[in-house]
């Protein structure tokens, strides 16, 4: 479970990105933050794994404080926290079986990996998670090699790999195309309903969102103004989020 | 700086663009040196002419008369001088860059974050990359003594200098976005580092150890001024009476410096 008790962040540039966040988002879930560019999903999302520090407030995951932990603490929440970007975040020149298999450093001691060595049955592992998602013959092919989508996918392994019981997902499909879009937001699906794991995303297009979270959180200028089921949404609550009616390009329009 | 007013009146303006004065100034700096270089008219064409057919020929007057089975058999006579040279290169070459990988990273402002840290190892990378390889051989001299040692040293000083530099532009300019995934599932920076950042700056590394190695040949001339048996004391024994052992020896160290770069070249396909 995460829990934000009244977090508020502001950037040292005096940008006020989160005015106060009260949330709760329960295991299971599939939520997806939507609101304006610059309305404060980014921030809202990194504060999670503490990528970026909060200002003020709390934020619980399970019972742990996640604003006053550090070093090797930190560390090993965020092992347990999957994360998935816009460009993918690969090391583009290696293979993707070492990619996805980085996702087990954290569980290891500096000397072993610096060395590169990890247990069979977390090989094993990495190559599993690249068969859950379906690129398992592309495991020994550099990275850059990859389509898009397939990139993302390799990313979701890399994520899968780290037995994660959340996965935060930073506008996952906002690099790639109508068709391999869909495909990705079926695996996070999959991911979510087959394996159980948590998973928070930012979401550009809106009927993505609807279509694949159960649960929506609209973020306005750095407060929740919506917070609710995703078969709720009425077009009056979409025009309060964005303070206008959508624009073509945050409708994947199928 | 360029202004644009779009029909509907709105006003664009083009932000100035530095990189004309710094061509500028580029270019005045070029203008002064040439003048340097070309107003005392030391050498003319003719001379020029002259001084290279006395390299490119076996020398034959009262002093000496020497056939072109002479020139070539002096060519193998510094086989056992260019070896020694090519071993001091490489282990300074090598010692020095292995030196070097640790300070550019730690000089890199994307992974050592503090700037009380970074600085004073830029600083350092500075000093050292100042001094000419000759001083350096020379201090290393002050420590063991005239010989291959002191030259190692010097080198390893040398290849220091110019590794750092080139390291940490280059890990300054790698793709940051892997390392914040690899924090971002807990690893710390060293092992962030190993995953996101090496795989990217290794290939360049072999590449510029290669590039090293190859400067250090070069650069080996100036050891035979101090006095270890080189390659570059074979052109400074010659450089008063016989041009044909220099014209020699520079045959010698063009093939040696080609078959690098074509060996550098193989490398570095290998490495894409």
């Amino acid at each position: 479970m995460i829990k934000f008790v009244d977090v508020k962040k502001t950037y040292l540039n005096g940008v006020q990105a989160l005015k106060g966040i009260n949330l709760e988002i329960h295991d299971g879930e599939f939520v997806a933050i939507i609101g304006l560019s610059g309305a404060g999903k980014s921030t809202l999302l990194r504060s999670i794994n503490k990528m970026i520090d909060i200002t003020s407030g709390e934020l619980f995951i399970d019972d742990v404080e996640v604003g006053s932990i550090k070093g090797k603490e930190l560390r090993m929440l965020r092992r347990s926290i999957g994360m998935i970007f816009q460009s993918f975040n690969l090391v583009r020149r290696m293979s993707v079986f070492n990619n996805v298999i980085s996702g087990r450093v954290a569980y290891h001691s500096t000397l072993k990996t610096i060395f590169g060595l990890f247990p069979a049955q977390e090989k094993l592992l990495a190559l599993e998670s690249l068969d859950a998602m379906g690129i398992l013959d592309k495991a020994f092919t550099r990275a850059d090699q990859l389509s898009g989508g397939q990139q993302q996918r390799v990313a979701l392994a890399r994520a899968l790999t780290q037995e994660p019981k959340l996965i935060l997902a930073d506008e996952p499909v906002a690099s790639l195309d109508p068709i391999t879009t869909i495909q990705v937001m079926d695996d996070f699906a999959k991911i979510n309903k087959k394996f159980g794991i948590t998973i928070v995303a930012n979401m550009h297009h809106v009927d993505l969102a609807l279509k694949y979270a159960t649960r929506i959180i609209g973020i306005k200028d750095g407060q929740v103004v919506y917070d609710g089921l995703s078969k709720d949404i009425t077009d009056d609550i979409l025009i309060n989020i964005y303070g206008r009616n959508l624009k073509h390009d945050e409708l994947l329009g199928e | 700086m360029t202004k644009f007013t779009l029909t509907n009146g709105k006003l664009v303006q083009k932000p100035f663009n530095r990189v004309w004065v710094i061509l500028a100034v580029l270019l005045v700096l070029i203008i002064i040196f040439w003048q340097f270089i070309f107003l005392p008219e030391t050498l003319t064409l003719d001379q020029l002419g002259s001084v290279l057919k006395q390299m490119f020929t076996p020398k034959n007057d009262i002093m000496a008369h020497r056939t072109w089975s002479d020139y070539f058999a002096y060519i193998l006579e510094l086989i056992p001088r260019l070896v020694l040279t090519l071993k001091m290169a490489f282990a300074g070459g090598v010692i020095g860059s292995l030196i070097a990988f640790p300070v550019a990273v730690l000089a890199a402002k994307n992974i050592t974050k503090n700037k009380w840290i970074y600085g004073p190892f830029k600083f350092i990378m500075n000093i050292v990359r100042t001094i000419p390889a000759v001083i350096m051989v020379v201090l290393g001299s002050f420590f063991v003594g005239i010989g291959v040692l002191a030259a190692i040293i010097g080198f390893t000083l040398f290849s220091f200098g110019i590794m750092a530099k080139m390291l940490y532009e280059v890990i300054e300019t790698t793709d940051m976005n892997a390392f914040e995934a690899l924090e971002s599932t807990g690893a710390n920076k060293i092992q962030a580092f190993r995953y996101a950042v090496l795989p990217q700056i290794l290939p360049i590394f072999i590449s510029y150890l290669i590039y090293v190695f190859e400067i250090n040949i070069r650069a080996s001339i100036i050891l035979g001024y101090v006095g270890v048996e080189c390659i570059g004391s074979a052109i400074y024994e010659n450089v008063l009476f016989n041009y044909d052992r220099v014209g020699a020896t520079v045959i010698l160290l063009f093939v040696v410096i080609v078959i690098i770069q074509v060996f550098s070249n193989w490398v570095r396909g290998k490495l894409q």
